[in-house]
C-alpha cells in the first residue's frame, strides 16, 4: 500500500510538467504593419492553432520604421517569441571606415538570436537566400521567406489605355504621359508622403536608372570614385525634383502608407510609385482593377530602365531566450510547410524564396521578365559613415513640397558636402 | 502626549528620516538613479541590448556629437530650432494661458463648461492629441483643408515646408497643454483679495489699469510656476513631433534625435541602423546641461522680479 502510495505521488510530479503544458503555451509574434501580411498570419496562425490546440499564436503589429526599436525592447525584456525582421542587410564592408554594425550583427554578438542552423525547415528555402539574407559568420538566424522590388511602378492599365498612354520606357516617356493625365485632371502619381519612406523609395527608381550597378556605386561614394553632384547625379536629382514636385499629387505628404494603394486603386491617381508589397492591398481596394507593374524608367536610354531592385522582406528571428523553442520551431516548420508557404506567397504578392513556390499573380507576371536581373537595392548596401550630414542620401521627398529645397544643384551640392564632411572625419 | 517625546530621544530622531526612506528609495531608483547611469553610460558604446558587450570610450561620444563631421552644424540647427520651440511655446501657452483665466474667472454664464473644455486636452495623451490634429491637417480632404479651400487656398499643412510643419506641432503642444497653465493662473486669481480690486477702482483705475498694477503683480508665483513649467517641459518636448512629423530633416529638436538614437531611428536610414545608446545618453546629457543652464537663468530672473515686486 505504502509502495503504491509512492508511485502515485512520483506519477503526479512526472504529470506536473505535462499538465502544465496541456494548458497551452502562448507564442508573442511581432510584425511590421503591412495589411497583406496581418491578414495572411491572422489567418495562418488559426490554422496553426487548429493543428496545434495547446499552441495560441499572440500577433503585436507596429509601424515598419518602429520595427527596429520593437525588435530591440522586446528582445532585451525577453517578451517575444518570434518576430519578423528584415533581411539581413547593410553590412560593413571592407572600405567602409570606422561605420557601425546594423542592428542584426549587434543582436547576434549579443547572444539575443537563437541559431537556427540545421533546422529541417531550412531545408525549403533557397540555400542563396538562407545565406545571403540570414546567416552571419557561418550560422543560420534568420529564415527569410522572400524578395520585394521596390524601383517600380504600378500603373492603372485602363486609365492608360482610356487615355492613349503607353508603358514608358524612358524619362521623357513618363514626363509626357504624366501631362496626359494633369490634362484630363487625373492625378499622375499618389504615394504615401505622410510616412516619408515611400517618397524616399519612390525615388529609388530613379537612382537604379542612374546607378544600375547599385554595389559599385555604394563603394564609389564610399571611395570617392562618384559623387553626390557629378553630371549624373546632378541629372538623377533634377528628375527626383520632378517627381515629388510634378508626378506626385498634391496633398500626398498627407496620404499614409498604408492609404496610398486604396487611392491608386480608386483611380484617383494613373500610377503609384511603390514597393510590390502593395499588390494584394491593391487588389484588395478594389478586385476589378486591372493593374500593372513596370520598372521606373529614370534614364531616357531604354537600357538603363530595365532593372528591378529590391530586397529581402520578410524573415523570422526566434529569441535565444524563449522558453517555448519547441513551439516557435513548430510554427516555424508548418510555415515553412509548401502549400501553406504557397498560401503566403499568394496572400502578400511576396517574390518567394522557396524553390517550388510560385508567384502566381498579376504582379508575379509582371515582374517575371525583370528577375533574371533582379538586384539589391541601395539602402540594402549603403552604411553611412559617422559624422555624415542629414542630406547626404538620395531622397526624393527633400524637394519641395515635402521638404524645403528646390534646387537640385544646390542640394547635390549640399548632399556631398554632407558625405565629404563623414568621410574625412573617419579617415 | 508631547509630539516631542517621539522626536526628543536619540533613536527616535531617526524616526523622520526613516519614514522620508521609501520615499528616497523611490526616487533614487526612479528618477536619480536612471540619470546617474545615463551620465555613466555616455562614456560607453552601450547599444542597450542585454548581453552586449560594453566598453568605456571616454570622451568620444560628446566630441562625435558635437563636433565631427557635419554633427556640429545638424545639431546646432536642432539646438537652434528646441530654443525656437521652447520660446514660442512659453511665451504663447503662458499668454494664452492667462487670457483664458482672466476670462473664465468672470462671473459669466457655463464657465465650468468652458474650464473642462479648455483643460480637456491635458488628459487625452500626446498620441491622440497628434493624431487628432493630424486628422484635422489631412491635406487631401480634411476639415482644415475644406476651410482653406472655402478662402481659395492651399497647404500640405503637416507635410509642407519643414518650418511650416514645425509651427503647426508648436501650435498643437500650446493647445494640448494650455489648460494646464489656465488653471494654474485661476487658482492664483482666486487668491487675490476682492477688496484689493475695488480699491484700485474707487481710486478711478480702469480695466487695464487694475490689471497692470494689481492682479499682475499679484499672480507673480503663478507667473513663475508657469513659466518655469512650460520652459522645462518644451526644453523636453518631443513626443508630440514624433507622432505628428516622424523623424523628418528640419523638424527635430534636441529630444526627438535623442530618442532617434538611442533606439535606431533616424530619417537618413528609417528602417534598420545600429543601435547607439551610449551615443544617446551623451546627446541627453548635453540638453540636460542645455535645460539646467536655462532653467536656473530663468529662475534666477523670476525671483529677482519677484523679490522687486512682491517684497
Amino acid at each position: 500500500m505504502r509502495i503504491q502510495k509512492v508511485f502515485l505521488a512520483a506519477a503526479l510530479i512526472a504529470a506536473a510538467p505535462l499538465c502544465l503544458f496541456s494548458q497551452g503555451v502562448t507564442l508573442e509574434l511581432l510584425i511590421h504593419q503591412n495589411a497583406p501580411l496581418v491578414d495572411y498570419i491572422t489567418s495562418f496562425n488559426e490554422k496553426f492553432h487548429a493543428q496545434y490546440p495547446n499552441i495560441t499564436v499572440n500577433v503585436s503589429v507596429v509601424k515598419a520604421d518602429e520595427l527596429a526599436t520593437s525588435t530591440q525592447t522586446r528582445l532585451t525584456a525577453n517578451d517575444v517569441d518570434i518576430i519578423d525582421m528584415f533581411g539581413f542587410a547593410q553590412g560593413i564592408q571592407p572600405f567602409m571606415k570606422n561605420a557601425d554594425k546594423p542592428n542584426w550583427q549587434t543582436l547576434i554578438e549579443a547572444g539575443l538570436l537563437m541559431d537556427l542552423t540545421g533546422q529541417p525547415f531550412l531545408k525549403n528555402y533557397d540555400a542563396s537566400a538562407v545565406r545571403d539574407a540570414g546567416s552571419f559568420n557561418g550560422k543560420v538566424y534568420e529564415v527569410n521567406t522572400g524578395r520585394y522590388a521596390f524601383t517600380g511602378v504600378f500603373y492603372n492599365k485602363d486609365l492608360f489605355k482610356k487615355y492613349g498612354v503607353k508603358v514608358p520606357t524612358t524619362w521623357g516617356q513618363l514626363v509626357a504621359a504624366c501631362q496626359t493625365f494633369k490634362k484630363n485632371n487625373i492625378a499622375p502619381m499618389t504615394a504615401g508622403g505622410k510616412d516619408g519612406w515611400p517618397v524616399l523609395v519612390a525615388g529609388y527608381g530613379i537612382l537604379l536608372s542612374a546607378y544600375p550597378d547599385q554595389a559599385a556605386l555604394v563603394k564609389g561614394l564610399w571611395t570617392g570614385s562618384i559623387t553626390w553632384n557629378d553630371a549624373r547625379s546632378l541629372d538623377m536629382w533634377k528628375k527626383m525634383q520632378v517627381l515629388a514636385r510634378d508626378m506626385i499629387e498634391p496633398g500626398a505628404s498627407g496620404i499614409a502608407f498604408d492609404a496610398a494603394p486604396g487611392r491608386f486603386a480608386s483611380g484617383a491617381a494613373a500610377m503609384l510609385p511603390a514597393g510590390s508589397w502593395d499588390a494584394p492591398a491593391i487588389a484588395a481596394a478594389n478586385p476589378k482593377l486591372n493593374f500593372g507593374y513596370f520598372p521606373m524608367p529614370g534614364s531616357d536610354n531604354p537600357a538603363d530602365n530595365k532593372y528591378l531592385a529590391g530586397k529581402y522582406d520578410v524573415g523570422w528571428i526566434v529569441a535565444a531566450g524563449t522558453d517555448k523553442k519547441d513551439a516557435a520551431m513548430k510554427w516555424l516548420a508548418f510555415f515553412s510547410q509548401p502549400e501553406n508557404y504557397q498560401a503566403y506567397v499568394n496572400a502578400t504578392g511576396i517574390m518567394p524564396t522557396q524553390p517550388t513556390a510560385k508567384l502566381n499573380t498579376v504582379l508575379g507576371r509582371e515582374v517575371a521578365p525583370y528577375l533574371a536581373n533582379f538586384r539589391l537595392g541601395y539602402e540594402l548596401l549603403w552604411v553611412n559613415p559617422k559624422g555624415f550630414g542629414q542630406w547626404a542620401q538620395p531622397n526624393a521627398s527633400f524637394f519641395k513640397p515635402f521638404n524645403q529645397w528646390d534646387d537640385a544643384r544646390k542640394l547635390a551640392d549640399q548632399a556631398q558636402a554632407d558625405l565629404d564632411a563623414g568621410l574625412k572625419a573617419n579617415r | 502626549m508631547k509630539l516631542g517625546y517621539y522626536f526628543g530621544g536619540r533613536a527616535s530622531r531617526l524616526v523622520p528620516y526613516l519614514l522620508l526612506l521609501p520615499g528616497m528609495l523611490l526616487y533614487f531608483f526612479v528618477s536619480l538613479g536612471p540619470s546617474l547611469a545615463t551620465v555613466f553610460y555616455s562614456f560607453t558604446d552601450a547599444s542597450g541590448l542585454l548581453g552586449a558587450p560594453m566598453h568605456f570610450v571616454g570622451l568620444s561620444n560628446y566630441q562625435e556629437f558635437l563636433f565631427m563631421g557635419q554633427n556640429i552644424r545638424d545639431n546646432a540647427d536642432v539646438l537652434v530650432r528646441t530654443l525656437e520651440f521652447s520660446f514660442l511655446v512659453t511665451v504663447i501657452q503662458t499668454g494664452l494661458g492667462l487670457a483664458a483665466a482672466m476670462l473664465l474667472n468672470q462671473r459669466l454664464a457655463a464657465t465650468t463648461v468652458f474650464r473642462t473644455v479648455f483643460f480637456l486636452p491635458v488628459i487625452l495623451g500626446v498620441t491622440i492629441v497628434g493624431l487628432t490634429w493630424t486628422l484635422f491637417l489631412y491635406p487631401v480632404g480634411g476639415p482644415a483643408e475644406k476651410l482653406l479651400n472655402l478662402l481659395g487656398g492651399r497647404s500640405e499643412f503637416l507635410g509642407g515646408p519643414p518650418f511650416q510643419a514645425f509651427l503647426w506641432v508648436t501650435w498643437v503642444q500650446i493647445w494640448a497643454n494650455m489648460g494646464v497653465t489656465m488653471i494654474i493662473f485661476l487658482g492664483g486669481l482666486q487668491t487675490i483679495p476682492s477688496e484689493l480690486v475695488e480699491a484700485a477702482r474707487m481710486d478711478g483705475a480702469g480695466g487695464w489699469q487694475t490689471f497692470r498694477s494689481v492682479t499682475f503683480p499679484l499672480l507673480t508665483p503663478s507667473l513663475n510656476t508657469n513659466l518655469t513649467l512650460a520652459i522645462i517641459g518644451s526644453l523636453q518636448a518631443w513626443q508630440l513631433l514624433l507622432v505628428m512629423k516622424g523623424v523628418t530633416n528640419g523638424t527635430q529638436v534636441l529630444g526627438l534625435i535623442i530618442y532617434a538614437i538611442a533606439f535606431g531611428r533616424t530619417s537618413a536610414n528609417p528602417t534598420s541602423v545600429a543601435m547607439r545608446q551610449g551615443y544617446g545618453a551623451a546627446a541627453s546629457v548635453v540638453l540636460f546641461v542645455l535645460v539646467l543652464i536655462i532653467g536656473m537663468g530663468a529662475q534666477v530672473l523670476m525671483r529677482q522680479r519677484e523679490r522687486r515686486v512682491l517684497g
